[in-house]
């Protein structure tokens, strides 16, 4: 399945800044660098860091939404959710005209523009932020 | 209280209340109107936002309503610049968020229409309610399985919110549901994968 060639690519840390409209995606998967191992986040060094740049995300499926195969993830935390519903929506090849919500405490919905990394101060605990992720089709 | 497949209008005043009393709480401007009390002219309105867009400021005004035909909560909103102009139905769509313009374009006349408000009678955007259970559903199910309550009014304000400007401040989330006991313990040994783009 196409989802384990993703630590091929690397994520470019100046979209990832500043995702408030749709990020630049690359269609291809061939990016032959190796993954860095300095962007990979143990998610247990510092509890309460604001020098850790990237915070551990637990994302599970609601419904009947595909289940990721890879659930955690080390995003960088100025991430907006909107750039977390693109990413799944590609990683779970859905069209356009699917919508995907992101909740925290499986029930809020955040603002699109609302950054993870506030998201993880305010609601992670055991060193990770618990996400769920629902596809409906909210309108129309 | 039994998560039914309807949403009556007991609960939705239940969590209306809830939600009111959040509101109250950090003051963002939510009000409770029986529709006596709204027919008489209004010194706050129900949550009003300003945003800046340009030069220009743009008041929002928001109303959250029960369809009893739908038995869902419904979005009342209507914009305008500080003149007092009403905002028309496209320059509501150029503050529609990206995120959410592909989805609504596809039918934009069923999602957002213009109606008629109940008890005001004045012209108001609506967001169209028809698909609302099916959205909600999955959120509640999930919910059932955990055996805890949810404000749907929050959730679901949540959700549909943003698409037309309204962004809830935070704190309803934590407010909405106290427990915090529900991380999964499960993949604390894994390691994470970098969040990479496609």
């Amino acid at each position: 399945m196409a989802e384990e060639q993703e630590s091929a690519l690397q994520l470019s840390p100046s979209i990832a800044a500043e995702s408030e409209g749709p990020t630049e995606v690359s269609p291809e998967t061939a990016t032959p660098e190796p993954p860095s191992s300095a962007a990979v986040s143990p998610g247990t060094e510092e509890p309460a860091g604001d020098t850790k740049k990237k915070i551990d995300i637990l994302l599970k499926a609601v419904g009947d939404t595909p289940i990721m195969k890879t659930k955690k993830w080390a995003v960088e935390r100025t991430r907006t959710i909107q750039g977390l519903i693109d990413f799944i929506k590609k990683f779970l090849k859905l069209v356009a005209s699917e919508q995907l919500f992101i909740y925290v405490n499986q029930s809020f919905a955040p603002s699109p523009d609302q950054e993870v990394g506030t998201l993880y101060e305010c609601f992670g605990s055991d060193g990770k932020l618990v996400l769920h992720y629902c596809k409906s089709q909210a309108w129309g | 209280m039994e998560e039914d497949e309807f949403f009556g209008e007991e609960m939705f005043q239940h969590y209306c209340a809830e939600f009111i009393k959040h509101s109250q709480k950090i003051g963002d401007g939510w009000e409770w109107r029986t529709s006596k009390e709204a027919l008489e002219p209004p010194l706050d309105d129900f949550e009003v936002t300003e945003t800046t867009t340009a030069t220009e400021v743009i008041k929002y005004e928001y109303h959250v309503l029960y369809s009893c035909s739908y038995q869902v909560p419904v979005l009342y909103f209507r914009a305008s610049f500080l003149d007092g102009s009403p905002l028309a139905l496209k320059d509501i769509w150029e503050g529609v968020h990206e995120c959410y313009k592909t989805r609504l374009l596809h039918g934009p006349w069923d999602t957002i229409t213009q109606q008629e408000h109940p008890i005001l009678g004045q012209p108001f955007f609506v967001l169209h309610p028809c698909k609302t259970n099916e959205f909600m559903t999955p959120v509640l199910k999930n919910f059932q399985k955990i055996n805890r309550n949810v404000n749907y009014i929050t959730s679901w304000l949540s959700m549909v919110g943003p698409a037309v400007g309204l962004n809830l401040p935070l704190s309803y989330a934590r407010a909405a549901f106290q427990d915090e006991g529900n991380v999964d313990r499960q993949d604390s040994s894994v390691e994470p994968k970098n969040l990479e783009e496609l």
